[in-house]
């Protein structure tokens, strides 16, 4: 590997990346060969060898900011444009990019913001990076044909406790200390960001039909959800749903979530429809038998 | 070894951009083909990759990737070539190209497009990855030259030499960005035609066009503006010297409304059929 080269790269990516900029990067740099920038880049009269630095030291910053900002829209707007562009300089100096696409620029910017001084000012913005790089991430996630009611129905009731039930990959579940659903709900709508109110939610965020949807779940569900994800038995994800004080009818709760699930298109299709199809051709057999 | 003759001549297209996915798959526009940022389609599912496949249903695609970063000194990105891999296996596009850049050190990135510093070394070092690339890759792949805010001092050719020359070594083909050229003969004070008329015709499969924005001391390429005269002139000066190769309009901030870009592809086969009254057969010229 040319030595030269990679140090030049190490440089200028030290230079480029700077938070404070190139000028201050330039006073910090010890790396720098005798003769200064000026001996690794030619500069003129028009514009500086740090001057034209600072071009791409500019298209790095604003072109993740924008990606950021596209990225995390009701963040940005729960802080406004000056705080946003501190936060991001703060972001990308902790976390500098390490993947080829501009997707995962936004991977941790929620871990960030949680521990980050942000925090103290406007405490929900965790939560609400959380779910917004929550939607993003099922907005791409691998697709999985889904169960629909006419399959389920393809297997006998009886056979459904003993069938195993598996989220769609496009799913996830996320807990947050803020009701940050409603209030990303209302910004999404088209209305000015209001900050949400204080208290624990679980919220589902999941595709259906190249489109994705989140709503706030309950303990119940969530449990339900946590179970479906694992591939549990539909029994055992039926068992969630013990104690539940606020259904009087448990069966009616469980197939109410049931038939919310198969609208919402969260249940995937293999698993069921071939636990189904076994049972199916069992019982062919049994009636041949007979 | 790389032959031009495998690359077809696609007539004129634009990039596939996302706030023209509705039109595109509503109304079919007349168009050439499409070109693709590969790594905004290098996920796992969703509505992007449901857009490609109707896409690539109705019109050629080629993918263009921005992320390859070829002249980095870092490891080649093994997982990154897999991944592009997978979608050209999925896509069958006419080719796939990337820039002739480095864009990341240090196992980090910087998601944009720096330029090299044109000597032998670079030459070598950056011709043996797109080597690599291309057997990853299985098949031979297309290198654009860049736009250029510095110069390095190392450098002991010129721009269009150093084009040359890692095409050579790498045996690849170029995808030539008029926008670039143009932009960079002003940054750096040389003469635009004088590049184009030393890139060689039998490696160029590809044009990109494009708009700049004009910051007085410098161009800048951003790729938001329609594409200036200036650019259109040159380009008239590449089509008379390469006759026919698949040109692109390149438009990716501000974008306007998809006939404006369609406006664009027609401005340029016209410029390119005015030319085929008296064509230059390049390939015979270079020989």
């Amino acid at each position: 590997m040319p030595l030269q080269l990679k140090n030049t790269q190490a440089l200028l990516y030290r230079l480029v990346t700077a938070s404070g900029g190139v000028a201050e990067g330039l006073e910090r740099e010890r790396g720098l060969p005798r003769g200064g920038l000026g001996a690794v880049i030619g500069g003129d009269s028009r514009i500086t060898a740090a001057a034209r630095l600072s071009i791409y030291a500019n298209m790095y910053f604003f072109r993740l900011l924008e990606v950021l900002k596209d990225d995390f829209s009701a963040v940005a707007a729960a802080v406004g444009a000056a705080d946003f562009h501190n936060l991001v300089t703060g972001y990308l100096t902790k976390y500098p990019p390490t993947e080829a696409s501009v997707f995962w620029a936004g991977r941790y910017l929620a871990d960030y913001l949680r521990t980050g001084p942000i925090r103290h000012k406007v405490p929900y913005l965790a939560d609400l990076a959380a779910l917004e790089r929550a939607i993003i991430e099922v907005f791409c996630a691998r697709d999985t044909a889904v169960l629909d009611a006419r399959a389920m129905r393809a297997t006998v009731p009886e056979r459904w406790p003993s069938v195993r039930m598996r989220g769609i990959a496009a799913l996830q579940v996320i807990e947050t200390q803020w009701r940050v659903a409603l209030a990303l709900r209302t910004f999404s709508a088209g209305r000015k960001f209001k900050a949400p109110a204080r208290g624990s939610s679980t919220i589902l965020i999941w595709r259906r039909d190249a489109k994705v949807f989140f709503r706030e779940i309950d303990a119940f569900e969530a449990r339900a959800i946590a179970k479906l994800r694992r591939g549990a038995g539909f029994g055992a994800i039926c068992a969630s749903f013990v104690g539940k004080s606020a259904a009087r009818d448990p069966v009616a709760a469980i197939n109410a979530m049931l038939a919310r699930w198969l609208r919402d298109g969260i249940v995937a299709d293999a698993r069921f429809a071939r636990a189904g199809a076994k049972l199916d051709a069992r019982e062919r057999r049994g009636i041949a038998r007979s | 070894m790389f032959q031009r003759a495998d690359f077809p001549f696609l007539g004129f297209g634009v990039g596939l951009r996302r706030p023209h996915y509705a039109h595109i798959l509503k109304r079919h526009p007349e168009i050439d083909w499409f070109e693709i940022i590969s790594e905004n389609f290098m996920v796992a599912g969703g509505r992007p990759l449901e857009v490609l496949d109707a896409v690539r249903a109705q019109y050629p695609v080629v993918m263009h990737g921005v992320s390859m970063s070829i002249g980095s000194t870092d490891a080649l990105d093994l997982a990154y070539l897999r991944g592009l891999r997978a979608l050209s296996r999925r896509t069958t596009p006419a080719w796939i190209s990337d820039h002739l850049c480095w864009s990341g050190a240090s196992g980090h990135r910087l998601h944009d497009l720096l330029p090299l510093p044109h000597n032998e070394e670079t030459v070598r070092h950056v011709a043996a990855r797109i080597r690599r690339a291309q057997e990853i890759l299985e098949r031979h792949i297309l290198i654009e030259n860049v736009s250029s805010y510095l110069t390095f001092r190392a450098s002991t050719m010129t721009e269009w030499e150093f084009v040359r020359a890692v095409a050579e070594e790498a045996d690849c083909g170029i995808l030539l960005d008029i926008n670039n050229i143009f932009v960079n003969a002003f940054n750096h004070r040389f003469s635009a035609e004088e590049y184009i008329d030393a890139i060689p015709s039998e490696r160029v499969v590809q044009f990109h066009l494009a708009g700049h924005s004009d910051h007085g001391d410098y161009l800048l390429d951003t790729h938001d503006h329609p594409i200036r005269d200036g650019v259109w002139a040159l380009y008239a000066h590449a089509v008379r010297r390469f006759d026919a190769v698949s040109t692109l309009i390149e438009w990716d901030d501000n974008i306007p409304a998809f006939a404006v870009l369609a406006a664009a592809a027609r401005r340029a086969r016209r410029i390119h059929d005015s030319f085929q009254e008296q064509p230059t057969n390049i390939h015979a010229a270079s020989a």
